[in-house]
């Protein structure tokens, strides 16, 4: 009964106001991509970082959410006339330089204040700030603006938080959770973190994946410029499962 | 074809081949609107297009980043408007590519990189010269373009004026010509005039929506959006009200305008009974001002990502906003390695 008022509802709404008024969600296009080349691409399922969109990138601790966020971000300066970061004012665009980033094209907002970092983000979202790194949450009432101006300039939004409100996850389109499963140690010295990067959310495309990256680090100190940290996607198969295996038992 | 015609056929030899067949002539203003079509299509591959009505077709691709995007794209689009493959020459200069595609094989690309030894061997008849002129090279002896272009500017401007003078720099891949760039038009509108005089708002707004549907199918085929809206009702004691707006983004789509319009439409409070409703767009744009996709991603909302800094540092201060610049990057102090 409540189908078909529905549908009732949904022709009425049509035959007033045209036929797409109202389009099932299923039915949209897909959002164009932006290909970050990185594991991301493929956990998407559309080759790419959705234009106009939210994606976040999740997880506690040391897990390399940072790291990814970081490479992305020198890319989107190599790609876009303008790479933005929102974040609460410790950002040190140092951490940036081992990906090689294109600093013309960088630009840092800080903004201690939530709302600050809201405005702002919502503000460079609907002028067409090609991407946007929000490095810490913003207040609920502003992700409605902060995705409408995406969505209708294709802006590519990225936020980087431990675990997301249901506000924030809601309004997501994508999220990646990263988890840290071992340490990598040569010659016992940590040289970088395994990572599991599990698709948690996906509403541009349908399947939900699971990557396992490497994240290295330099193991003794180098000049800056001499140091490049390597995102490695590594096989499914070649990933210790063991340990999991044995919980779920 | 039937009777062995086929396009690009000379007129005379397609009569001969199919007596009975019933020739009609060009019609300029069809002509003239596939050639806006073709524009508009070609419009965001490169920042200087020219199409011509005869079947050709200049893309200027000096400084273009992804030029064989551009390529593929214009042949993608060109097969899809005119149903066939199109031949693609890429040369240093208009007169040079038009003869490269002319020889291409359809749907390839003829590469030229020295204009000057590929006109070579090329026939003197491709210069633009008249009749008259042409007998007058070929009995200077003057049959290749090779030819041509060993002799001087000006001794060939003696004998055919200032053509002749032009001829001789086409002829050395000079490329003295430069291609006239196509523009989206400015302006249009449409308009409802009612039968009886329109008091009931739901009506003007169903009148609205489809003026708004009319217009956005027009800026599609133009590749066009709204830069400027205008709303304009004719009352029925023979008064004029109208709203316009300028507006940030284009507007190209249905949504868009009625978008803008409804939300005037549901607000105003006409003094009498509406007659007439306009809606003009005084301001056109190519959409979404594609061509500058063409440099950078983004670079065509440079103004006003630009413009939203200035916002936010008026509204929070200088330090809000900074573009961090290196200066001393290996110091171990943190404040020291960027401005």
């Amino acid at each position: 009964m409540q189908a078909q008022d529905l549908d009732s509802a949904i022709d009425s709404i049509r035959l007033r106001f045209g036929s797409q008024a109202l389009t099932r969600a299923a039915a949209l296009p897909p959002p164009q991509p932006w290909p970050t080349n990185t594991a991301i691409d493929w956990l998407t399922g559309i080759g790419g970082l959705p234009r106009g969109r939210l994606s976040l990138l999740t997880g506690s601790g040391t897990c390399g959410k940072l790291t990814v966020a970081l490479s992305l971000l020198a890319r989107a300066t190599q790609e876009f006339a303008h790479a933005m970061v929102v974040d609460p004012g410790g950002f040190d665009p140092w951490c940036l330089l081992p990906f090689s980033p294109e600093l013309s094209a960088l630009t840092v907002v800080s903004a201690p204040a939530p709302e600050i970092r809201g405005e702002s983000a919502a503000a460079l979202a609907k002028a067409g700030a090609g991407f946007i790194l929000l490095m810490s949450g913003v207040p609920e009432h502003w992700l409605g603006p902060i995705e409408s101006g995406a969505n209708r300039s294709g802006s590519v939004v990225v936020e980087v938080v431990d675990a997301p409100d249901r506000a924030l996850a809601h309004a997501s389109s994508f999220s990646v959770d990263f988890s840290r499963t071992r340490w990598l140690r040569e010659r016992d010295q940590v040289v970088g973190l395994r990572v599991s990067a599990r698709c948690t959310k996906n509403r541009v495309a349908p399947p939900l994946g699971e990557s396992v990256l490497d994240i290295r680090y330099p193991i003794w100190p180098q000049q800056l410029r001499d140091y490049r940290p390597e995102i490695v996607e590594v096989p499914i198969e070649a990933e210790e499962v063991v340990p999991r295996a044995s919980a779920a038992v | 074809m039937a009777f062995g015609v086929i396009p690009g056929m000379a007129l005379r030899h397609a009569e001969h081949l199919c007596p009975q067949a019933t020739f009609v002539l060009p019609d300029p203003e069809a002509v003239e609107r596939i050639r806006q079509l073709i524009s508009s299509a070609l419009y965001d591959l490169a920042p200087v297009v020219e199409v011509r009505a005869e079947g050709l077709a200049w893309l200027e691709l000096s400084g273009v980043a992804r030029g064989g995007e551009s390529i593929r794209g214009a042949r993608h689009r060109l097969k899809q408007a005119i149903g066939r493959e199109p031949r693609l020459g890429l040369a240093p200069g208009p007169f040079s590519a038009r003869l490269a595609a002319a020889r291409a094989r359809p749907g390839r690309l003829l590469r030229v990189d020295d204009a000057r030894e590929f006109l070579a061997p090329l026939p003197s008849c491709e210069l633009p010269l008249d009749a008259e002129q042409l007998e007058r090279l070929d009995l200077l002896g003057l049959r290749t373009l090779g030819a041509v272009a060993t002799i001087g500017p000006r001794e060939l401007e003696s004998q055919l004026g200032r053509d002749g003078r032009h001829a001789v720099l086409l002829a050395r891949g000079l490329e003295p010509d430069q291609l006239d760039p196509w523009q989206p038009p400015m302006f249009t509108s449409a308009h409802r005039q009612f039968g009886q005089p329109v008091e009931d708002r739901e009506a003007l707004l169903f009148v609205a929506r489809g003026l708004c549907s009319d217009l956005a199918d027009e800026l599609g085929l133009r590749g066009a959006g709204a830069k400027e809206v205008r709303a304009r009702l004719v009352l029925d004691s023979g008064d004029t009200e109208q709203r316009e707006s300028v507006v940030r983004h284009p507007l190209s789509s249905t949504a868009e305008l009625f978008g803008l319009i409804g939300s005037w439409i549901k607000e105003w409070q006409p003094r009498a009974p509406i007659n007439e409703l306009w809606i003009e767009l005084p301001v056109l744009e190519g959409a979404g001002r594609r061509q500058l996709r063409l440099w950078a991603g983004g670079d065509g909302s440079s103004d006003e990502v630009s413009a939203a800094l200035e916002r936010l540092e008026d509204r929070f201060g200088d330090r809000v906003v900074r573009k961090p610049q290196p200066v001393l990057v290996s110091s171990p102090i943190p404040t020291e390695r960027f401005a």
